[in-house]
């Protein structure tokens, strides 16, 4: 083994694990076939609010191929309720979350039946001879028509649709004023009220999952981000020991937090595979993902921002209502938590004040989706900074550049209560801003406004903070978050020279199997080919808290770090015992021990071979060189950065282009820069797509009127412009790799940074807001409604 | 469920007048989609792809005769330069994989209102050529559709052909959707000036129950235009226009937009194709 010249951490490094994922030949869950085994086919509730007055499901199971059958009757004495690990207040109002329904049916598409049998086709097929009666109850939609008096219920034995309420108050934390003050003694004080529309994380990969029985656990392949938590929550669920249950996430084709679930699918087909003794599979066609599958945001925000006239930010009340959907599912109601210490982003203010009010309704649950409460809070606070800047007829980049944290005030202790350890905004600001050529384009917009051009020019910005690595384990107990936010690595010297990382993230999509062999090719000088990563199976990664929240790397990460620290230890005790010298006289540069101030030197993988053979090791060291470790930060890392984009709008047809997108982003030191671009490209991407392009409707009868991709638009490269990305490297100083998260930044930053860019455009004729998505009906009716000059 | 696959266009015609019932299928990217939503289940499908001459397109007497099975990508590689009209239209037609497989044939079989080869096949006064056991006939576009997602053919009639003139003269295509590609056009305008007829030929989309030429506005301009002297349009001629076009539309509130929006986004587009098309024909003389 030789230490490579340049340091693995900071190369632009191709991911190893593309040529199999981009071509498909590896290890999808419905591309595995075991033998003897059957399929599942779900009949879903067409009605969003209904009684199960009757199900005969004797035709069907004479059906050919036909297996089983089963309603939620049959399930109800083993299935449970499906968990919610986020009871946010100790008087949350949580509904029995069946996995399939029993008696009632509380949002189109929830599973009412389902049948086994020897083809996945003769499964489909016996889905229509299920005869079903449902007795229609009023649907529950509108989340303030929800709460109202006298309101329909979701859940009759709950007594309200109200799920919780949870407030932070600045006063009370002590982290700053009240919120009534600061408003009171403002000079300007600017409110408004938007709506995160309901969005589907819409993952290429359909969920899949595959329960064999055979032997003495239980083995349940799930397209899953969590199968660690997957594995205590079935046991939890369904009364299995967890020690007899084996989850295991194959190579799984993205999330987005969509894929942060216990699904009803995936308790179902365990409790079958369970019930027959042979394999089950089941796969979610296009349709059912998209009603089914959890869906994100859907808020509606009002926000009051309190100023001085000279721009000094006084204070920032926000009043949510979150729409749950018909039941809590793993963090749903944890989500808009989420944002709460985010609205005041990277501002200081005297007080803050927020109040979230969860509500439930006939329509799908929703829970995590990219960013999870951060996107919201975002697209909040830079929406109402760009309309209090026109209040003021500052320039918006201006107005921000006077209130935020400057990078000689870190650590910092927001009004929110959370110490932001780094960053330095002017710098990404400053380079963001040259990159995109702001006054040339301030003058072009001004140029086209002067001669009324149909087409008007906008610009956006979004200059946002998050809070990600999910983690510290104190917070998130102090928060009522049920489990804990550590990572685990293992890390495991073979005789031969190679090592295999195991660790508790579970990728699925992200390039952790290039950037974790980068990070520990650089700790122990070995090559960066030599490292194999292993993930995502409880019997090889043992323990572990998965991947969602930017967390993989700055809590992941970091375990790798110390696993490979405990590795060099061991060693160093070792190859001080091979060279017959003192502990401490030994030198280690990757890959190499030496005897301070000789050219006596062993190799580390010679070392590596001693330990393992074990013929003669010094009193007191065990055998082999493995290590493992857990880490649990003590804060959260906080990525920032400055998005700028350029809008054109026709005036006309209310059709917007995107001109050009800039972003300087700061996510500490880039392991990979690479992935780095891979992930903000598409985070933003993502995050467009919500300002422009997708949106779930349901129509009054509670039906998902955007089932198909064809409805539900997700954008293509078509119809994005060419981003500009780079970054600034402030690094994160609560861990020692200096990471922060990149996964979810760009969706963060880029939905407020284009609909500030069309308002922007808009502003001169009366516009101040579009509703998302801002397709070119909604932008033209903005523009009618604003009394065209 | 039956499944014909005639080679010869006389068996394809004759399983056709054996089975009124029975679906035509092209290149599938209608049909196949209404089979998985389970939409209809035909009893007896035919299967037109192995049908040479379908595939097939020449001249006759000046006019291009192009078989109704000609996909999407071939009218826009081998007639761009003739048709740019349906050209146009048919590089806003789905991705590139269903402009592989889906044909004019098919979007005329379907008939929907919102089919992107309507307009331009209006406006280029293009005809159908449909056939059975009985013989052939020859439709005129504007004659062709005759409802919501319904057509002038007998049960036992199957499309061979359109018939359209190369273009004489400068033609243009809008449409606005809401996403650039894989998108069904929340309205649609196809326009062609027709300089050797001192005509101008329209055709609105996704606007009326029917694809449909925009007769009043096309009366109006053949009466402003000077072809021979042509100077800039005034900007009240190409606006009346515009008003004239969407004022022959009935459009609809439907979860793609309302009839407000319609009506207006179809004046801007045939104001503006128009003035494009006027300045092309003045550049080109
Ligand atoms: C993802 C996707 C995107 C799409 N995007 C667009 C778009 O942007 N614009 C657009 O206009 N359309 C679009 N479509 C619809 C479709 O692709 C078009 O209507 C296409 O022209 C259909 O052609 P086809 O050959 O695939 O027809 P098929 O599906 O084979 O047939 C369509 C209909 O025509 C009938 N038919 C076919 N051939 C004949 C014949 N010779 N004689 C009589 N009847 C016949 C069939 O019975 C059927 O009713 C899209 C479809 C999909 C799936």
């Amino acid at each position: 083994m030789t230490s490579t010249a340049e340091p693995e951490v900071g190369r632009a490094r191709l991911r190893k694990e593309d040529a199999r994922l981009i071509t498909g030949r590896t290890r999808w869950t419905d591309n595995m076939v075991l033998p003897g085994m059957l399929h599942m086919a779900l009949l879903r509730s067409p009605m969003a609010h209904a009684r199960i007055t009757k199900i005969d499901t004797t035709a069907a199971r004479e059906m050919p191929g036909v297996i089983a059958v089963v309603t939620g009757q049959d399930l109800a004495e083993e299935q449970g309720s499906l968990p919610c690990a986020w009871p946010i207040t100790e008087d949350m109002k949580a509904p029995d979350a069946p996995a399939m329904a029993v008696e009632q049916v509380n949002f189109a598409g929830e599973a009412v039946a389902a049948v086994i049998a020897r083809s996945k086709a003769e499964a489909d097929d016996a889905l229509e001879s299920i005869d079903i009666d449902y007795d229609e109850l009023p649907v529950v939609l509108d989340m303030a028509a929800a709460i109202a008096d006298g309101a329909d219920l979701v859940h009759e034995n709950l007594g309200t649709n109200r799920c919780a309420t949870w407030v932070y108050d600045s006063a009370e934390a002590g982290s700053g004023g009240a919120i009534d003050d600061a408003i009171a003694g403002a000079e300007v004080v600017v409110e408004r009220t938007y709506r995160q529309q309901r969005l589907i994380p819409a993952f290429m990969e359909p969920r899949s999952m595959l329960v064999d029985p055979t032997g003495d656990q239980i083995t349940m392949w799930s397209a899953t981000q969590i199968p660690h938590i997957l594995r205590w929550m079935t046991a939890a669920v369904t009364g299995v020991p967890e020690s007899k249950i084996r989850v295991i996430a194959p190579d799984v084709g993205g999330g987005f937090g969509g894929k942060l679930q216990v699904t009803p699918e995936e308790i179902i087909t365990f409790l079958m595979a369970k019930r027959l003794g042979k394999p089950v599979k089941y796969t979610e066609s296009r349709s059912e993902s998209l009603a089914s599958a959890h869906h994100g945001r859907d808020q509606i925000q009002k926000l009051t921002l309190a100023a001085d006239r000279d721009g000094t930010l006084r204070g920032l009340k926000v009043e949510l209502l979150a729409d749950m959907g018909a039941y809590l599912r793993l963090v749903s109601p944890g989500v808009p938590i989420l944002g709460a210490f985010m609205f005041n982003a990277i501002y200081k203010m005297d007080a803050y004040k927020f109040v979230c009010t969860n509500v439930f309704t006939n329509k799908t649950p929703t829970d995590a989706y990219r960013g999870a409460g951060r996107p919201e809070a975002t697209f909040g606070i830079e929406r109402m900074m760009d309309e209090l800047a026109a209040e003021l007829s500052m320039d918006p980049m201006e107005l921000r550049r006077k209130n935020w944290i400057t990078h000689d005030e870190f650590p910092f202790t927001t009004v929110a209560g959370l110490t932001y350890d780094s960053g330095d905004y002017e710098s990404a600001t400053d380079k963001a801003m040259e990159t995109f050529g702001y006054d040339a384009l301030r003058a072009e917009q001004q140029e086209r406004r002067d001669r009324n051009d149909a087409i008007q020019l906008g610009i956006g910005i979004s200059t946002y903070t998050e809070m990600c690595g999910l983690a510290p384990s104190r917070v998130l107990g102090a928060l009522r978050y049920a489990a804990g936010g550590w990572e685990h690595a293992a890390i495991r010297m073979l005789p031969t020279g190679k090592v295999e990382l195991v660790t508790g993230t579970s990728p699925h999509g992200q390039g952790h199997e290039t950037a974790w062999s980068q990070i520990v090719a650089d700790q122990l000088g070995v090559p960066f080919e030599d490292v194999e990563v292993l993930h995502g199976d409880t019997q090889s990664s043992v323990r572990g808290m998965d991947s969602y929240g930017s967390r993989s790397l700055a809590v992941g990460g970091t375990a790798i770090v110390l696993a490979a620290q405990r590795v060099l230890a061991k060693a160093r005790k070792v190859a001080a015992h091979m060279m017959e010298c003192a502990e401490d006289d030994v030198d280690f540069t990757p890959g190499t021990f030496s005897v301070k101030g000789t050219d006596r030197g062993v190799a580390l993988a010679d070392v590596v071979v001693h330990a393992h053979v074990a013929h003669d090791l010094p009193d007191g060291v065990e055998a082999t060189l493995d290590s493992d470790a857990t880490f649990d930060p003590e804060n959260f890392s906080f990525p920032h950065g400055t998005h700028l984009c350029a809008a054109e709008v026709d005036t006309e047809t209310g059709r917007v282009r995107l001109r050009s997108y800039v972003c300087v982003d700061d996510v500490g030191k880039a392991v990979n820069p690479m992935i780095v671009e891979g992930q903000v490209h598409g985070g933003i991407a993502q995050g467009v797509a919500q300002a422009l392009f997708e949106e779930a409707v349901h129509d009054e009868s509670g039906t998902l009127t955007t089932g198909t991709l064809a409805d539900y638009l997700v954008p293509s490269a078509a119809d994005l412009p060419s981003f500009d990305t780079s970054r600034t490297e402030t690094p994160a100083t609560t861990n020692p790799l200096g990471v922060k998260g990149v996964g979810e930044a760009g969706t963060i930053a880029s939905t407020p940074a284009v609909v500030n860019a069309i308002v922007d455009a808009l502003r001169h004729r009366g516009v101040n807001d579009v509703e998302m998505p801002c397709t070119p009906m909604r932008v033209w009716s903005a523009i009618q409604a604003g009394g065209a000059r | 469920m039956e499944f014909h696959k005639p080679r010869t266009w006389p068996e394809a015609l004759a399983i056709k007048a054996e089975h009124p019932d029975a679906t035509p299928i092209a290149g599938g990217t209608d049909v196949m989609v209404e089979l998985n939503f389970d939409v209809h289940r035909p009893d007896v499908l035919i299967d037109l792809t192995e049908i040479a001459e379908l595939r097939e397109w020449f001249t006759v007497d000046g006019r291009y005769r192009v078989g109704s099975g000609v996909p999407y990508a071939r009218i826009i590689d081998e007639l761009g330069a003739t048709l740019p009209g349906l050209a146009m239209a048919s590089r806003t037609v789905g991705s590139p994989q269903i402009r592989n497989r889906g044909t004019v044939g098919g979007n005329l079989g379907a008939a929907s209102p919102a089919g992107d080869a309507h307009p331009p096949l209006l406006a280029a006064g293009a005809e159908i050529e449909v056939a059975s056991v009985r013989g052939t006939r020859l439709i005129p576009a504007d004659e062709f559709y005759t409802g919501v997602k319904r057509n002038a053919m007998e049960p036992d009639e199957l499309i061979a052909a359109f018939h359209i003139s190369p273009a004489d003269g400068p033609q243009q295509f809008a449409k606005i959707g809401t996403r650039n590609a894989m998108v069904i056009a929340v309205c649609s305008f196809g326009l062609a000036l027709h300089p050797s007829t001192r005509t101008v030929g329209t055709g609105v989309g996704s606007a009326a129950p029917t694809p449909r030429r925009a007769a009043d506005a096309e009366a109006f301009i053949a009466g402003e235009l000077d072809w021979d002297s042509p100077l800039p349009l005034r900007d009240s001629v190409k606006r009346r226009f515009g008003e004239l076009v969407a004022q022959s539309a009935s459009p609809i509130d439907d979860v793609r937009g309302t009839a407000g929006y319609r009506q207006h986004a179809l004046s801007v587009m045939a104001r503006r194709t128009l003035g494009w098309a006027w300045d092309e024909y003045r550049r080109n003389r």
